[in-house]
């Protein structure tokens, strides 16, 4: 039988510091290899003209130059930010809803929560297919729908018409919060009953819990799934345009920045004027993200979480 | 040094989008192992995979490995990243109007001198038109396996329910018209207006019960407009040889104009929500179209029809005949690790046993002129019956013209061509726009 002092961790292994880096090295060495290497190197090719055939010739600020006055590119980068702008509110609002909705114990809950996420288990491609036939202008559900009570002028043109097919993009995306739901519903399932409790005897109407008690609580939570779908919200643009409206109508409608980037990229062979569009995505990621951690500030000094 | 260059190169690729670093041949058999990289539709495929059976069959020990891509960006994706990666598919298919950008970059090992040592396909068996359409500065890159052009497909039963006679050689853009405006009907079988000259342009159909079929299908892009250009005696480039600029002249506006009248005076041609709705390969095969322009491509789709039969007629005419050459090659990889084995894949692929069993797939027009004018192209009982017309069209063939960036220039000038035609747009105006918007493209592609 072994002695205690055997199974103690020897030497250097004895740090608790050197276990978690131990830990954590896996992970951080496929960070490094597969998001970090990449990202640098994307970086520098920015400033590069270069096809993935020939070698890499450095021409400084020209692929910028050349974006500043692509009008593919501020198409797609207005796009982006439409979008962002749109659906990320939407999207945290529907799911703050349904988690409201959905935090209690009745009956068929299971059932609604699981209806709720299962569009987020569906692959990427797969559900835009399927948003593809629903679309349809002619023959698609959606409009088979609507026309048995909307006006022919009214009902929309998602692939024809350039603002109907940037709504079909934003309505696709405001199915598919199966995480943020989840994370939601947990976030005020967590919450403790008696503040509620403490409400319910002061009076306090519903609008009032929600706006006094609810929203407070769940604040940081919300706050964090704001940057985060802000910074997704950049890439899940792209199967969407790609696969149901090709970046189209013409000529850019629903071309988004992953969209530019990878035509660029990977069909017209101009990796490094890719490369510097996704800089500029990142920039404009890291701006939002800036913004609205600010406004987040405000809001925690005014709640002092 | 290189590879890890190479791989630098590749995980930059993975971080701009989802891509990987395709592989490609594995062990070499005694005959050899040769990937091959081709693109198609489940119908097209099926024809590849034929001829991969009867190449390993004839050719012992072969192996060909077939790498197949959705279409044809997935395919230039594949070939791009894998080239970055090091290790590329020894073959690959590609149009002449895709493979420039390749070429230029010097992807392509050449096949003159393997075609000039070849004893088994030699460069006078093949049409002309088609070697040159591969061909830089007089060397041959690549080996033209099919040379297709654009035709009419039309249905017969169609035009003989409503008593229109049938295209014939010979026939003009005006008959064609006019033939497309007798096919074009409403439920009732009565033939409709397709569309309200008066109207707004891009407004909704107003006038009477909407066609549930329609005369022509004809996609907006500037390989189906340009024969109609040239036809009309127009010029599409400023230079077919060194173009640096669209440069469409009177009578290519000329033509250019009663491209656009197709679906705003005339209303031949579906709506931009009907064709969302329906492509015009799949309306043509439910019977929802009289005719369709199309190349070669779209036989092995058709041949599936049962309930109607059809035939293909040459392109009406402006002035003189004239149609778009649609031809892909095989090309070796510069970085290909079997390029004898390779080559041997493109000797009987392009040779008899291979072209005919290509030709009997219905996939292609055979570049070479002895399969070409074989039962195996020409056999009347597979439709379509009148498939000489493929072969009548090859003198009034023209290629696009060679252009690196062309795939971008395609691109910008389809989007163009398609907000036009659905909209009404002017021609002038369009012909400005084509230009502006794809000059610098033409400049980068020099």
């Amino acid at each position: 039988m072994l002695s205690r002092e055997t199974r103690e961790p020897v030497g250097f292994l004895r740090s608790r510091r050197v276990q978690l880096a131990l830990m954590l090295a896996p992970f951080l060495v496929g960070l490094a290899a597969l998001v970090v290497g990449p990202a640098l190197v994307t970086f520098a090719l920015a400033f590069a003209d270069y096809d993935l055939i020939e070698t890499v010739r450095w021409i400084g600020f020209a692929n910028f130059v050349e974006l500043a006055s692509s009008t593919a590119f501020h198409e797609a980068l207005r796009n982006s930010l439409g979008f962002a702008a749109v659906a990320v509110p939407l999207r945290l609002l529907i799911a703050l809803g349904l988690a409201l909705l959905l935090h209690r114990r009745v009956a068929g809950v299971g059932a609604a929560r699981t209806t709720v996420t299962l569009p987020s288990a569906v692959p990427e491609v797969a559900y835009g297919l399927l948003w593809l036939w629903l679309l349809n202008p002619m023959y698609g559900p959606v409009n088979q729908f609507l026309r048995m009570f909307a006006e022919p002028v009214s009902i929309p043109n998602w692939l024809t018409d350039p603002a109907d097919a940037r709504a079909g993009i934003v309505l696709m995306s405001l199915f598919t919060i199966g995480e943020t739901f989840v994370v939601l519903l947990i976030t005020r399932r967590a919450l403790p009953p008696h503040v509620y409790e403490l409400a319910a005897i002061e009076g306090a109407t519903g609008f009032q819990v929600f706006r006094r008690v609810t929203l407070p609580l769940m604040a940081p939570v919300l706050g964090l799934l704001l940057l985060r779908d802000t910074i997704l919200s950049f890439q899940f643009s792209f199967v969407p345009a790609l696969v149901v409206t090709d970046g189209g109508p013409p000529p850019y409608a629903t071309t988004y920045l992953p969209l530019f980037v990878y035509r660029n990229a990977f069909e017209y062979l101009r990796y490094g004027y890719a490369a510097a569009a996704t800089l500029v995505m990142l920039v404009c990621t890291g701006l939002a993200v800036f913004l609205q951690w600010r406004l987040i500030r405000r809001y925690r000094s005014r709640y002092e979480w | 040094m290189m590879r890890l260059a190479r791989a630098l190169a590749c995980l930059a690729a993975a971080a701009l989008a989802a891509a990987g670093c395709s592989s490609s041949a594995g062990d070499a058999g005694p005959a050899g192992t040769v990937s091959l990289l081709v693109f198609g539709d489940p119908h097209e495929l099926a024809a590849y995979r034929k001829l991969e059976a009867a190449y390993e069959n004839a050719v012992p020990g072969a192996d060909l490995r077939l790498i197949e891509a959705s279409d044809r960006k997935d395919l230039i994706t594949r070939l791009s990243t894998s080239i970055a990666g090091g290790k590329p598919p020894d073959l690959f298919l590609m149009n002449y109007r895709f493979y420039g950008q390749f070429a230029k970059r010097n992807a392509i090992e050449p096949a003159h001198d393997l075609l000039e040592r070849s004893t088994a396909i030699h460069a006078r068996d093949f049409y002309p038109q088609a070697l040159s359409a591969f061909q830089v500065d007089g060397r041959q890159l690549c080996m033209p396996q099919n040379m297709s052009s654009l035709v009419v497909y039309y249905n017969k039963a169609l035009f003989a329910k409503h008593g229109v006679a049938e295209p014939k050689a010979g026939w003009g853009w005006p008959d064609m018209v006019a033939t497309a405006a007798a096919l074009t009907r409403d439920a009732n079988g009565d033939v409709a207006k397709g569309a309200d000259p008066d109207a707004m342009p891009g407004a909704p159909v107003p006038t009477g019960p909407p066609p549930v079929s329609y005369g022509l299908g004809l996609s907006p892009e500037i390989i189906r407009l340009a024969p109609f250009i040239w036809s009309n005696g127009g010029t599409l480039v400023d230079d077919d040889k060194r173009p640096t600029r669209f440069a469409l002249d009177e009578p290519a506006i000329e033509a250019l104009s009663e491209f656009i009248d197709l679906r705003g005076k005339h209303g031949v041609v579906p709506t931009d929500q009907e064709k969302e709705s329906q492509d015009d390969e799949a309306r043509f095969a439910a019977g929802g179209l009289g005719m369709l322009m199309s190349s070669r491509r779209s036989t092995t789709t058709f041949r599936k029809i049962t309930g109607f039969e059809w035939d293909v007629a040459p392109l009406p005419a402006h002035r003189t005949q004239a149609t778009v050459l649609h031809s892909d090659a095989y090309c070796l990889t510069k970085g290909s690790a079997n390029k004898a084995g390779a080559w041997r894949f493109v000797e009987f692929a392009l040779g008899k046993e291979g072209a005919t069993i290509m030709a009997e797939t219905g996939r292609t027009v055979p570049s070479t002129v002895e399969v070409s004018r074989s039962p195996a192209f020409l056999d009347p009982a597979k439709p379509p019956r009148n498939a000489q017309v493929f072969l009548d069209s090859i003198p009034a063939i023209r290629a696009t013209p060679a252009v690196s960036t062309w795939p971008e220039i395609e691109d910008v000038a389809n989007g163009i061509l398609e907000n036009a035609l659905y909209y009404g747009h002017q021609p002038r105006e369009v012909a400005r726009q084509l230009d502006e918007q794809t000059r610098s493209l033409f400049e980068r592609g020099r």
